[in-house]
């Protein structure tokens, strides 16, 4: 009896202990990386500046996904913020998961972000995008950029800025040439799935390749949409052997092994490039936008965006400390942790710019100014992973561009009507 | 008092067992019933149509499911082919040669005690093509390197390799148990006989073995059919789709694209063809007997 008595007054405790830990005023869900350790550690300054009790869930990019929609889906109200890729946003505003914020500016008395964010950034922010509700704020100013060493693009005979796809191309196939498979002149990322869809989508749009006409309809495989991915297989046979398989990780690593010239790969990067402990080209890099092909070149978007679930039981908290961490000082510490800013003040601040390790800042804030969002369509990871994979036959030379891309169309049809 | 408490200890202490087995392994399977055969709302299960057998439907029609079936029952058959052939093998060898020699038998089992995930991140970093070591002995060898889990023609084998470096010590360790147990007077009767090893094999050890063999292969078989973490780790299904296997494919309709009630229905086949697979093993190897 005595021994029952010890074990419920166990019960008791462990469940009073649970009852704590799940009675903290804000729990905030972030991903891995420097994303999410700098929200991490604005978290941990704001709970030391008001005495909250601020829980931090950190997970790896999937499963963060995962995690949060499922929060969403059974309205657990698990966590109160989520840090979310912009193209997760369709998804979780179409599904209703997310806080109108609307109300919460007007009780502040203004309508919306103040205009210091960047006008792309706060677009992302709306459902649907640029016209619809505000249900985020933007936090990491993530756009791709081309990232290339000038010294060796110049040794190869490349004159001014590598702004056409023409002219750099016969530079980089030049490279890779002779660099008898020791060193390349591109890094290509074909991963299957998110991978391949982001490296391409850059290179699709500035050929004119659009995903959906006017009406909704998918159209991957017209005549623009052709010629945009018969040149990213020409950028993958220039590319290191088992660039198939290539993730972000792996455009870094040839990067700062100085084993590759160039690649479009996420600012995040910069940082450790100018790392003596991780590169082996320190301060040989420089940064462009993406070069155009028959257009305009185009970068993808790829924001970090914090929002405020609809299930959180502590929504004004939530929207207290949404508007203290991207406010234009707190962004500004955020962005001497290493990630990249959303408001003009600190994108153009000489005291960024004129360090090395911002150098890229007016180039990334060009590159986010004239980027493009991937389509805001609620089914589109299910969309991209479609994509992605017909891409991936294409890049591993099971298909041909054409019937690669025919495929893909018809699999978007498939998945829109249903 | 003390009589009701003899007579109901048993189900007291079986209790909490069979809660925790309803929660967690009953009642999903239940609801995986329901859900297959609805337009599943994640956000509001209220909201879930009844679709009767729409789900099943669409796996006839379903190219990407074909695919990830094809590559299941391939990856199955060849690495548990393999890694019994080895195992059974390496077994034999032991018990004949080497019977006290556990330092190699503990060995032997290092790649069955490491987490799953982190045999996976190693044999990732082993295949790099360009900075991984396999590459860089082949081309001290003077060989050619190889793309392993970066090229089509080599990315399932690649997988199959670290299936069957993981996992052939669980059969090696299974038989070898079978083989210590083993009596000793059929085999000397048929040394008098003057039976050859083959023939000592075939009818005496084989048939001795095989309730062993048969819960070994069966057990390896329900693994390696329901294989994720090699391919989540080491491919994510690439590339071209030549290493997505059912689970890995379940994962993605039924956690990226939270297509529930299709989730479900691919997991209800799977489940159906290794009850089907399993009742038809066990059968076969009685009627063997």
């Amino acid at each position: 009896m005595k021994l029952l008595g010890k074990v419920l007054a166990g019960a008791v405790f462990a469940a009073g202990f649970t009852g704590a830990a799940l009675a903290a005023d804000l729990t905030i869900a972030v991903p891995n990386g420097s994303e999410g350790d700098g929200l991490r550690a604005a978290a941990a300054d704001y709970a030391k500046k008001t005495g909250l009790s601020i829980d931090i869930v950190q997970a790896p990019y999937s499963n963060l996904f995962e995690k949060a929609a499922n929060a969403g889906a059974t309205r657990s109200g698990a966590y109160d913020l989520v840090l979310m890729d912009d193209p997760w946003l369709p998804f979780f505003a179409e599904n209703g998961y997310l806080e109108e914020l609307g109300p919460y500016f007007r009780a502040t008395g203004t309508d919306g972000p103040d205009s210091d964010f960047l006008a792309k950034s706060v677009a992302l922010c709306r459902n649907p995008y640029n016209t619809g509700k505000y249900v985020c704020l933007p936090y990491v100013g993530n756009a791709q950029m081309f990232f290339y060493n000038p010294k060796v693009f110049r040794d190869h005979g490349l004159e001014g800025a590598p702004d056409t796809w023409d002219k750099v191309f016969k530079v980089m196939e030049d490279i890779t040439k002779r660099g008898k498979r020791r060193y390349y002149g591109y890094v290509l990322r074909g991963q299957e799935g998110n991978p391949v869809v982001a490296n391409f989508m850059p290179v699709f749009w500035s050929f004119g390749g659009r995903m959906f006409d006017a009406k909704g309809a998918p159209q991957v495989n017209d005549a623009a949409g052709l010629k945009g991915l018969e040149f990213f297989l020409e950028l993958k046979r220039i590319s290191p052997p088992g660039a198939e398989s290539f993730n972000a990780d792996e455009l870094g690593t040839y990067l700062l092994q100085g084993a590759a010239a160039s690649s479009i790969n996420w600012p995040a990067w910069v940082a450790t490039f100018e790392d003596p402990k991780q590169s082996r080209v320190v301060g040989q890099m420089s940064y462009a936008p993406i070069p155009s092909g028959t257009k305009l070149g185009s970068s993808e978007i790829g924001h970090w965006l914090v929002g405020i679930m609809k299930a959180s039981k502590h929504k004004q908290a939530a929207f207290d400390f949404m508007i203290w961490a991207t406010s234009p000082a707190q962004i500004r510490i955020s962005a001497k942790r290493g990630n990249p800013p959303v408001r003009f003040s600190i994108f153009t601040d000489p005291a960024f710019t004129s360090q090395k390790q911002f150098r890229h800042y007016p180039v990334l804030m060009q590159a986010i100014m004239n980027s493009t969002p991937r389509p805001r369509h609620p089914k589109w990871p299910e969309i991209e992973n479609a994509f992605g994979v017909e891409l991936s036959k294409a890049v591993a030379g099971r298909l041909g561009a054409k019937e690669a891309l025919d495929r893909a169309n018809r699999a978007i049809e498939k998945i829109i009507a249903r | 008092m003390e009589r009701w408490a003899e007579e109901h200890l048993r189900y007291l202490l079986l209790a909490p067992a069979v809660l925790v087995l309803l929660a967690l392994t009953v009642f999903p399977t239940v609801y995986m019933f329901t859900v297959a055969f609805q337009k599943f709302n994640p956000a509001d299960p209220s909201a879930s149509a009844f679709i009767g057998f729409a789900n099943f439907a669409r796996l006839l029609v379903d190219d990407k499911f074909h695919n990830a079936l094809f590559n299941t029952l391939f990856f199955t058959t060849v690495s548990v082919a393999a890694e019994f052939a080895l195992g059974l093998g390496f077994a034999l060898l032991v018990d004949k040669h080497l019977r006290r020699a556990n330092f190699i038998k503990t060995v032997l089992l290092i790649p069955m005690m490491l987490p799953p995930i982190a045999v996976a991140i190693t044999w990732k970093l082993l295949y790099q093509p360009q900075f991984g070591v396999l590459n860089d002995i082949l081309i001290r060898l003077g060989l050619e390197p190889l793309l392993w889990t970066s090229s089509v023609d080599t990315a399932m084998a690649s997988i199959i390799l670290v299936d069957i470096w993981e996992w052939t010590p669980f059969i090696f360790l299974m038989i070898l148990a079978g083989l210590a147990g083993l009596p000793d007077e059929p085999y000397e009767a048929a040394e008098l006989d003057g039976a050859s090893a083959w023939q000592k094999f075939r009818d005496l050890t084989w048939p001795f073995l095989r309730p062993v063999i048969t819960i070994t292969v069966l057990l390896r078989v329900m693994d390696a059919f329901r294989l994720f973490d090699q391919v989540y780790i080491l491919t994510r299904g690439g590339p071209a789709s030549v290493t997505e296997t059912l689970s890995y494919y379940i994962y993605k309709v039924a956690f990226r694209f939270f297509d529930t009630g299709y989730a479900a229905a691919i997991s209800l086949f799977m489940l159906a063809l290794t009850v089907v697979f399993s009742m038809w093993f066990i059968k076969r190897m009685r009627l063997e007997d």
